[in-house]
């Protein structure tokens, strides 16, 4: 399999978006990369293909989840 | 080609930008499904479609810009830089090319943006909004890939490419067309960059100011051809 991972060390990303400043910002995929500045030349290649207002993307280990489909709530 | 003329036009500089520009989109393209993952394959089909469409704005920006310092529009007078001659064989020469070559066109369009020639003034601005991904992606791959050989041509490249001191970038400063001269060009990638330009020796006496490079040749006729379009129209079924 060619598509190989080479960084030794990455990070998920998740990537938010929004059309217009009065809908909330929404979750529109993620990116994988070893550092913030890849991330965000990821993100914008991948999912600029809409005429998003903003985008912003969240280390993934940031997140606090509170509660998952599948768990205990 | 490349002397025995007085001041060159806005309109070289600008054809040399919009045809590196329109080269390096190409070249970009070409890695699409052959970069090191599959998001650095994405990018680097984002960034290609990105440059063919500033070179596209820079080329429908010509006809405000002055008259040709040079006549035929074939591949000897292409003025695009030695790197994109010929498709690159490793990544090392893409991340090269993105982190250093990319920069230095974009400060010429910085400059140009900032100039005082309003048809620039207007259209170039989003693409400093776009370019800006280009150098995050080029730097922090630059971090990663061993591409010192290739950084190192690339670098050499750029500084051909500014030109000279009191050459037609400077007298374009002057004039309030550029905001920024060769010595403040070289200055600011190497700042972006991150260190200092390095120590090259370049033999100005040998530099083709309409091609801006010191190097003979240019590109195949296969590249040529792919740019014209006339590559598609072999697989075109023929008509009737």
């Amino acid at each position: 399999m060619r598509f190989t991972r080479v960084h030794a060390d990455v990070h998920e990303y998740e990537v938010f978006a929004r059309k217009t400043r009065v809908e909330p910002l929404h979750q529109v995929g993620s990116v994988v990369a070893p550092d913030d500045d890849l991330a965000m030349a990821y993100a914008r290649a991948t999912y600029d293909e809409e005429r998003w207002v903003e985008m912003m993307i969240v280390p993934k280990a940031a997140v606090i989840s509170l509660w998952a489909p599948g768990g205990d709530s | 080609m490349g002397t025995g003329r007085g001041q060159l036009s806005l309109y070289s500089l600008v054809k040399s930008l919009a045809d590196n520009k329109q080269l390096l989109g190409m070249r970009y393209a070409e890695w699409c499904i052959a970069a090191p993952t599959l998001e650095a394959d994405i990018a680097a089909a984002a960034m290609g479609l990105d440059d063919i469409g500033h070179s596209r704005v820079l080329y429908g920006s010509l006809r405000e810009l002055g008259t040709p310092d040079s006549a035929a529009d074939d591949a000897a007078t292409y003025a695009n830089v030695p790197y994109l001659d010929r498709p690159w064989t490793e990544w090392s020469e893409f991340v090269a090319a993105n982190a250093v070559l990319d920069s230095a066109f974009t400060l010429m369009i910085e400059a140009l943006a900032n100039g005082n020639v309003e048809v620039l003034r207007s259209r170039l601005k989003k693409m400093l909004q776009e370019e800006h991904y280009h150098f995050l992606h080029g730097r922090s791959w630059m971090r990663e890939a061993k591409a010192g050989s290739a950084i190192d041509r690339a670098w050499r490249e750029s500084i051909e490419w500014i030109g000279p001191e009191d050459a037609d970038v400077d007298a374009l400063h002057r004039e309030g067309r550029l905001a920024y001269d060769a010595r403040e060009l070289r200055r600011l990638l190497a700042e972006r960059i991150g260190g200092s330009a390095p120590a090259i020796d370049i033999d100005w006496a040998r530099w083709d100011r309409v091609r801006r490079r010191t190097e003979p040749g240019g590109i195949d006729q296969a590249t040529l051809e792919m740019l014209q379009g006339l590559a598609e129209k072999r697989y075109m079924p023929t008509s009737g």
